[in-house]
């Protein structure tokens, strides 16, 4: 069926005479409207299949118009598109289940306009949902895996038509041979069909399974799918029961009926430990199979990280200071991978001072403890007070010697980062004019952004107090 | 985390002696932390897992026990599961955990088991004979860190007169802890409020109290959140 060379969508045209059929279907097959519509009126002579098929299409064939309108939802036509376009999966829809079982359940019955235009009635919103579902996903794999299985099918894109035509078909032949007078066996072929319709359905399950890999699938999908093997299942046990009994007596039928549920209850029985087994040995391959990947990636990034990190402190052994940096913007790396919440927010006003810190801690050597208390979004403000502390950082780590401590407590109103080092401290009036970095980084910056800034420097250490805003009543502590 | 809780108090002491037993799964890391304490601290037992470490502390009966948070064996609960185990001795035996996690839920999870004190593994050999000493005295220790985890579970409002005292920090002991988050020293905070280190002390013992005590609403969501209690 991927064969089908590339035609137009079949649309009712402009052109009409009556409801624009004919043309529409000339334009399809390629064929003269002359042609069609006199096979038609010819059609219409025998017995009236002519006026049925025209009723048919009428109802089910959209306008040019409709089309249209459906294809600017959708990328493909809802009857036989033309495969000259590959559809994105969204469209891919098209084999849904509830068709596909009409067609089947109604096959060698004469299908009659009424069944198919439900079955298609009830197809042809939901696809539209769908596309319009799907359209927000990313195209390709990734959306095809998040759809259930049934819509999955690309080959069956176009099965339903197919099933439904070969049913009417068949449905067809055997009127009209029972017009001419054969005798048609309709007592077999109805279970028949009816046993084979169910086979495929339940087959077409399986398939689908097999395809998923029979591990992937969601609880929703499993329903669908147990919900179809079921009645494929009832269909072949009623066909076979019909088939077998050979009347229709109802008696007999369902004393055969009580008698092969009991024996499938226990066929059921006695297969089931080989089930479950069966099942269980599937759950615990998927389970080693999630434990192999989660191993994988904490062996990939141990590698990209600790042992290139650990490498490298064994070149640089005879540098202490090389060692100690590595080491600890390694001990950093390796504590956000296992510690980060992944759910918080990123970009926070405590991530940017941590980053500040490592930066410092990268440039100088020196360790810097960072400890936050709360957390806030970071504002245009709090900029000048991020620059700020990571001045004061870089003081500190640079003259003090030591680790330093900085201490973040913030709330939606107001943010203060303490910057502490145990250095021998200085005395800013002793701080020459040209030296800017404490009097315009940290100290004029914080007053031009509306905050506050305090250094108090003795020769035990040295801290900077940085506030944003700036407080109604300065700091709660002795000094200020 | 190596700021130095309460140094220059230690030389103060150094006629004391502690015993100390250690427990720590790694091998290297315990013979470093030997090396690394002072001459006066004498270590007399060593443990790798839990089982073990209840038998050595149970054994030695020692002044401090320094014990990791993450330890295998037992039930899986690593420090937690020793101190709830040595239950019968807390009053003799002192605990002060020691780890490389910077997770709050490791951390006050032995807070609330009994351990008087949590500092990091990075710490100085000074710094952690000074802790030894301190915990052995019946202080507790409090690195920057676990002050900011107390911050955060407490909240920083201080109480009122009508809260329940286990519920909130006071005034006094919210400046205190936010002086050890900050970096500074018990002797520094004693200095920074014009009390005494005693008084400092004091303090930071009724937090380590109310940590382990309160049963305050906040500080229940908090430690569920992070999958604690």
């Amino acid at each position: 069926m991927t064969t089908v060379p590339a035609r137009p969508p079949l649309v009712r045209r402009g052109d009409r005479f009556l409801a624009g059929v004919c043309s529409g279907l000339a334009m399809h097959l390629g064929w003269p409207v002359r042609n069609v519509r006199v096979a038609m009126v010819l059609a219409s002579l025998a017995g009236g299949a002519g006026v049925v098929f025209y009723a048919w299409l009428w109802i089910m064939v959209p306008t040019a118009d409709e089309s249209a309108r459906r294809q600017a939802r959708r990328p493909a036509s809802p009857i036989a598109p033309a495969v000259s376009r590959e559809p994105v999966p969204a469209s891919v829809p098209r084999a849904a289940a509830p068709a596909g079982t009409g067609a089947s359940l109604g096959g060698p019955g004469a299908v009659p306009p009424g069944v198919a235009d439900g079955g298609r009635g009830v197809d042809a919103a939901p696809p539209d949902a769908r596309g319009y579902a799907s359209g927000g996903q990313a195209p390709g794999h990734a959306s095809e895996a998040a759809r259930p299985p049934w819509f999955r099918f690309r080959e069956m894109r176009y099965g339903k038509e197919i099933l439904l035509g070969v049913g009417l078909l068949l449905a067809g032949g055997i009127l009209v041979a029972q017009l001419l007078g054969v005798d048609v066996p309709l007592g077999t072929l109805i279970p028949a069909a009816a046993v084979l319709g169910g086979a495929s359905i339940a087959w077409m399950q399986l398939d689908e399974t097999r395809r998923a890999g029979l591990v992937d699938k969601t609880k929703a999908d499993q329903a669908g799918g147990w919900a179809r093997l079921a009645a494929g299942l009832a269909l072949v046990v009623a066909g076979v029961l019909v088939m077998v009994s050979g009347s229709g007596s109802w008696e007999q039928t369902w004393l055969a009926l009580l008698a092969s549920v009991a024996v499938l209850g226990g066929v059921v029985l006695v297969l089931l430990p080989w089930a479950l087994k069966f099942w269980r040995d599937l759950e615990a391959e998927r389970a080693g199979r999630i434990r192999e990947t989660e191993r994988a990636e904490i062996a990939a990034h141990l590698h990209d990280s600790v042992l290139q990190t650990l490498a490298l402190i064994q070149r640089r052994a005879a540098n202490e200071h090389d060692v100690v940096r590595l080491a600890r913007a390694q001990e950093r790396e390796l504590r956000g991978w296992l510690f980060e919440d992944p759910g918080k927010d990123a970009g926070q006003l405590s991530d940017r001072i941590k980053a500040a810190a490592a930066e410092v801690e990268d440039l100088l050597g020196n360790a810097v403890e960072v400890v936050s208390v709360g957390d806030a979004p970071v504002s245009e403000g709090h900029e000048a007070l991020i620059q700020a502390s990571r001045e004061a950082m870089l003081n500190g780590s640079r003259h003090g010697g030591g680790t330093v401590s900085v201490y973040l407590e913030a709330s939606d109103g107001r943010a203060e980062v303490f910057i502490k080092d145990r250095g021998p401290g200085f005395d800013l009036q002793d701080v020459p004019e040209d030296r800017l970095g404490v009097r315009e980084s940290i100290i004029g910056r914080m007053n031009r952004h509306g905050g506050t800034a305090t250094i108090t420097s003795t020769s035990e250490g040295t801290e900077v107090r940085l506030g944003f805003p700036a407080a109604p009543q300065d700091s709660t502590e002795g000094k200020p | 985390m190596n700021t130095t809780q309460g140094a220059g108090t230690g030389p103060v002491r150094t006629a004391r002696s502690a015993r100390v037993v250690i427990v720590d799964d790694h091998a290297i890391f315990r013979s470093g932390l030997k090396a690394d304490l002072d001459p006066s601290i004498h270590v007399v037992g060593e443990a790798a897992t839990v089982e073990q470490a209840i038998a050595v502390i149970a054994q030695q009966r020692p002044d401090v026990v320094l014990l990791d948070v993450h330890l295998p064996g037992g039930l899986g609960g690593g420090g937690r599961e020793v101190i709830a185990g040595s239950a019968a001795l807390l009053t003799t035996t002192k605990f002060l955990a020691l780890s490389v996690s910077d997770a709050a839920e490791d951390v006050v999870a032995v807070i609330r088991a009994g351990a008087r004190g949590y500092v990091t593994k990075t710490i100085s050999g000074a710094e952690i004979t000074d802790a030894v000493y301190r915990v052995a005295g019946g202080d507790a220790v409090f690195s920057p860190r676990l002050a900011g985890f107390v911050l955060d579970a407490f909240g920083t409002a201080p109480a009122d007169i009508a809260d329940d005292e286990l519920d909130k920090l006071s005034a006094r002991e919210l400046e205190v802890m936010r002086l050890i988050a900050r970096g500074y020293s018990y002797k520094e905070v004693a200095k920074e409020l014009f009390i005494s280190i005693k008084t400092v002390e004091t303090h930071v013992s009724a937090v380590l109290r109310k940590l382990q005590l309160s049963s305050r609403h906040e500080l229940t969501k908090w430690a569920a959140e992070r999958r604690l209690l």
